[in-house]
């Protein structure tokens, strides 16, 4: 529609992604029924560790479980105001509210009622994290719980010492989970889990740097659909297929000039988790020829990066791609601690102006006219420093325009009056709606 | 008595003569994880960063409105030049909302030394301890290439010796605080905390010998009233304390707050390795919320001071947004209530409105007092 | 070349018309519940009054809340650049031009010509609007036209919290309660509102020099509480309430002539 500039096609992969996503869910679900083990923790947590208990063991990661149900805006209400009526305040993090709603009114949207972990493994992020699994205790107190804590600081300083405090509480962790489950360890199944990590991680990054061409062969919001395998289940063979198959075919696209948004005349990037329940906003976009090419959200938050010899950005090469052989738990557990670590989108927990650095770079590397900045009143974790994220990429000299939302409570956006600023910001920096 | 509320009213001129007396260093903290024993031992004086509880306009650009207004109010006070005299700001890792405060600073107001201390969250594992103890090594170090001076083990001692007494002597103080008709209200027990955490420690001990010498024997105006334990967020809001105890005739008797208790309560106690000593006296202190997981340590801390202090009812009371605290308050009210002490929330901001407040507060005493005749 | 600016609000309708650069009339009616209507209306009164006929327009821009119903008019504008447009044109000097309406406030940093440069818009929260001191007028049972000439008749501080409406006016009551004058509430009220705005403002850096748009633009005592939270002089223009309007007609003007 509108002044088509390049071809456009569906996505091939897609049908995959829907079915690996379906299956996902649906395995938790009757994972009991059928022998296994199922247990819940959130999207940045260590889960390369549980594969080490066998090959049916499932997890249910609550951050997207959360958007999941945030697209349903009925069944997101309902839960909210559950978690609302037990007494739990509506400024906490929408994701976590949807979670525990779902406990207390006892659905899950895959059928059913909620289905209870056998344990939580969980990370602790921002303030939340592990209160958010601390409070599921308070509501279901026979599910035992471990937490790590990943606090050790930015990784451009990072020393043997924090590596090993979150390995030494991954390793507790690894007796913990033998003595709850009952089962034993396999050492071997955990390190082709540490492998598969690095891998698919790695291969998200790649996907990710494909989108520097112009025109994008994807647009952010078909990200959204495929960024969340790295959060469902980063460790899983299934995902490092998947992004394989995916790398290919959006290199495929690139070589042919596919685009994502036919009439590109504007990129720009997000930045936090999106209001779910309004990924419309896109669509709109896109009567101006504007496309969001990505946001640090979706390249860092599961993708590993690192920055190439040439000095732009690229995939992390894994330890395997550099020689090194896993042999043993304890080095396994420093290498996925340290991966983790690395984490683009965890480095402005400590300072703003790192994020900042980051989110440049992206603009300049992926060739972008705009920034659209997601003050995300769902999300305490996304959102930290995010108004120092905006002064500092208005000095480097990018337009930048931000919009309050939150990515699961509908009730804090208000549609009119985003599409009036995005009006705004288009109009300032010279575009006109082409439809 | 009035000299604790004096040091809080004025302590920008305190800091500045602190100064001009000693030419020694300032660091301004933001979060009481702060090991201020390395800080005395540095022969520096550690100071909070507190906000001013005025409404303000300056930290909008920095601060999305998402964080809770403590964080907000403790940056303006940067932003507006208030604490001009620091020579470096740090900050010890605790919810992130106070973290932006130290950030903006370090980005806007930028001082000599800047340091961030990443205090280890899980407080609950054995692995805090090695690592927290590293943590301070590097910390140690950075202090001393900051002053170009070796901090030694007789400095540390000093250190932790100033801060211990600190500790016992304020212990004594709460312990007086468990009688029938106490000698100190609540309020002045606030500020006496609240000038801790701003003034030369040393000082601060010998104000506090002189006033225990007085209070097993002084006697308050008034009568005791009702026993009421405030607890949640950082609070130094005078204003609140001082309607509640003096207004509506009861006393804070015991309070949770990192501006109370929770700040001073344990002690370093004693090991050849100082630094590891220093570690796990911060690993074990009664826990913010956002490192108390994944047992409750501070509900079973807190329910034991409600009921050692004869605690009658309990005001929960959490800075607007505070996450850290959100999430513990439903399970904190449950518990509370389970063993017969009725609570009231209040949602706290820069400035609290105390008409709205104060009929809150009268109902809820009034609810209490039926409790009591039947 | 005859050109129209027709801003619709959520409260009222402005027209204004120009030739060349002068404003031949200006209109404004009540939005009510058909704002297609009231556009018409103003439209056609504010012809009349300039003697125009519709044919002679040669370009008419919509803005405002309403500019979609707005169906004679050629193209819209964003209220945010219909702001910034007039405003410059009355000040050339202005840079930085906060515009508060009943519901809505906003801080524009622009260039010489009227371009955006940065912009933010209160969230939807009444508590940085007109629609507060309405509110709190209410409470002290003071006309709202006189809620400003009273605040300029104290020079008292009171610290008020104008983060929440429901709140601020009980706060109102308590202080009235506790005898604190009309004069000094009235100040009180003015300064939290000024304070949120200018809150909202710094984060697009406020420079010299500043110019206040929109109705609220009336009222002395808010445009006093924003100079002194601001350290700032503040150009208000006569007419405050037709700026937006005024510079989508110029802007129509400008596209007119491609
Ligand atoms: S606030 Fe954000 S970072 Fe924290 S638990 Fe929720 S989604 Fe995760
Ligand atoms: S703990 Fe709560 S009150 Fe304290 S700084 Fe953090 S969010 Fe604010």
């Amino acid at each position: 529609m509108g002044s088509q500039r390049y071809p456009t096609e569906a996505l091939r992969c897609w049908g995959k992604a829907k079915e690996l996503r379906e299956e996902y869910y649906l395995n938790y679900r009757d994972a009991k029924a059928r022998g296994g083990l199922r247990w819940a923790g959130g999207a940045w947590t260590f889960d390369a560790i549980p594969y080490g208990l066998g090959d049916d063991v499932y997890m249910l990661t609550s951050e997207p479980y959360g958007a999941s149900i945030a697209f349903n805006k009925e069944l997101a209400l309902q839960c909210m105001e559950a978690a609302e009526k037990a007494g739990y305040p509506r400024d906490l993090c929408s994701y976590m509210r949807i979670y525990w709603g779902s406990i207390l009114l006892d659905k899950y949207p895959w059928g059913g009622g909620y289905p209870k972990p056998d344990f939580i493994w969980q990370d602790h992020i921002c303030c939340s994290h592990a209160k958010w699994y601390q409070v599921v205790t308070d509501l279901e107190p026979d599910i035992p719980m471990y937490c790590v804590d990943v606090g050790v600081g930015p990784y451009h300083q990072l020393t043997e010492h924090k590596i090993k405090y979150v390995a030494d509480q991954l390793a507790d962790g690894i007796e913990w989970l033998e003595k709850v489950t009952g089962r034993k360890f396999d050492d071997e199944k955990f390190i082709q889990a540490v492998k598969n990590e690095c891998l698919s991680t790695s291969l998200w990054a790649e996907i990710c740097t494909l989108n520097k061409a112009v025109p994008a062969p994807l647009d952010e919001k078909a990200m959204y659909s495929l960024y969340v395998f790295g959060t469902l289940m980063k460790a899983n063979k299934k995902v490092v297929d998947f992004y394989t198959e995916l790398r290919d075919e959006v290199q495929d696209r690139v070589a042919r000039g596919i685009a994502a948004v036919g009439n590109e005349q504007c990129r720009l990037m997000s930045d936090t988790q999106p209001p779910w329940g309004f990924l419309k906003v896109f669509r709109y976009l896109e009567r101006y020829g504007a496309v969001s090419v990505g946001s640090l959200y979706t390249f860092g938050l599961e993708g590993i990066w690192e920055i190439k010899e040439d000095g732009t950005w690229g995939p992390r090469t894994t330890p395997m791609a550099k020689g090194i052989e896993i042999k043993t738990r304890d080095q396994a557990l420093m290498i996925i601690a340290e991966w983790n670590l690395s984490k683009p989108e965890w480095q402005h927990f400590y300072h703003p102006q790192l994020k900042t650095d980051m989110m440049a770079r992206i603009a300049r590397e992926w060739k972008l006219d705009g920034i659209m900045l997601h003050y995300n009143r769902g999300c305490e974790g996304l959102s930290c420093g995010i108004a120092e994220n905006r002064l500092g990429l208005l000095k480097e000299g990018f337009p930048v325009m931000t919009f309050e939302g939150n990515m699961g409570d509908e009730r804090e956006f208000d549609e009119v009056s985003v599409l009036a600023r995005i009006d705004t910001f288009m109009e300032s920096m010279g575009y006109k709606k082409l439809y | 008595m009035d000299i604790f509320r004096e040091w809080y009213h004025d302590r920008h001129r305190y800091a500045r003569e602190w100064k001009e007396k000693t030419g020694g260093k300032v660091i301004g903290y933001f979060c009481t994880y702060v090991p201020e024993e390395l800080i005395y031992a540095a022969g520096m004086l550690p100071v909070r960063i507190l906000g001013s509880h005025e409404p303000q306009d300056v930290t909008e650009p920095h601060i999305f409105g998402m964080y809770c207004p403590f964080c907000r109010d403790c940056l303006a006070q940067g932003l507006k030049g208030r604490y001009d005299y620091l020579d470096g700001i740090m900050i010890a890792q605790s919810c992130l909302h106070i973290r932006q405060a130290f950030t903006s600073w370090d980005i806007h107001v930028p001082r000599e030394f800047s340091y961030f201390l990443p205090m280890p969250h899980h407080v609950q594992s054995p692995r805090a301890y090695p690592f927290l103890r590293e943590e301070l090594a590097a910390f140690k170090k950075a202090l001393e290439d900051w002053t170009g001076k070796t901090i030694t083990d007789q400095d540390l001692d000093r250190g932790i010796e100033i801060m211990n007494t600190n500790r016992r002597l304020m212990r004594q103080v709460y312990e007086l605080r468990k009688r029938e008709e106490v000698p100190v209200t609540g309020l002045e027990a606030m500020y006496m905390v609240l000038a801790s955490q701003m003034t030369d420690k040393v000082e601060h001990n010998k104000g506090l010998g002189e006033i225990l010498a007085e209070l097993p024997n002084r006697k308050l105006e008034r009568r005791t009233g009702d026993r009421l334990m405030i607890l949640g967020s950082e609070n130094d809001d005078t204003a609140f304390m001082n309607m509640v105890e003096t207004v509506l005739g009861a006393t804070f008797v015991i309070e949770d707050h990192c501006t109370g208790s929770r700040y001073f309560w344990n002690e370093v106690e004693w090991q050849e390795d100082r630094l590891a000593a220093i570690a796990a006296r911060y690993v074990d202190r009664p826990p913010c919320p956002t490192k108390d997981w994944p047992k409750r340590r501070r509900l079973e801390w807190v329910l034991e001071m409600a009921r050692e202090w004869g605690v009658q009812g309990a005001i929960v009371v959490q800075q607007k947004f505070c996450d850290p605290h959100e999430a513990d308050i439903v399970a904190f009210q449950k518990a509370l209530q389970e063993r017969g002490i009725p609570t009231l929330f209040l949602e706290f901001d820069v400035t609290v409105p105390l008409g709205p407040f104060r009929i809150r507060v009268e109902a809820f005493l009034e609810m209490l007092r039926q409790e009591d005749l039947f | 070349m005859i050109t129209a600016g027709v801003d619709v609000g959520n409260k009222y309708t402005k027209v204004v018309v120009m030739k060349d650069g002068q404003v031949l009339s200006k209109y404004m009616v009540l939005s009510g519940f058909d704002q297609q209507q009231a556009a018409e209306e103003a439209y056609t009164r504010a012809l009349a009054e300039a003697g125009v006929a519709r044919e002679e327009v040669r370009c008419v821009l919509a803005t405002g809340a309403g500019k979609g119903a707005v169906t004679f008019a050629n193209d819209t504008i964003t209220e945010v650049g219909a702001d910034a447009k007039g405003a410059v044109f009355l000040f050339p000097s202005g840079r930085t031009i906060i515009d508060v309406g009943a519901e809505e406030g906003r801080a524009i940093k622009c260039d010489e010509k009227g371009r955006i440069v940065d912009f933010a818009i209160n969230e939807k929260c009444a508590a940085g609007a007109g629609s507060f001191t309405e509110a709190m007028a209410r409470a002290l049972e003071v006309p709202l036209e006189e809620m400003g000439p009273l605040a300029l008749q104290s020079s008292k501080v009171i610290p008020m919290n104008a983060q929440c409406a429901v709140f601020a006016e009980s706060e109102v009551v308590s202080l009235i309660h506790s005898r604190v004058t009309k004069e000094d509430i009235s100040k009180a009220v003015h300064d939290a509102i000024a304070s949120r705005i200018i809150s909202m403002a710094r984060r697009v850096g406020v420079e010299k020099d500043l110019v206040m748009t929109g109705g609220v633009g009336r009222n002395v005592g808010f445009v006093k509480a924003l100079g002194e939270g601001l350290e700032m002089a503040v150009l208000v223009p006569g007419e405050p309430e037709y700026v937006s309007a005024l510079g989508a007609a110029l802007a129509a003007a400008e596209r007119a002539a491609g």
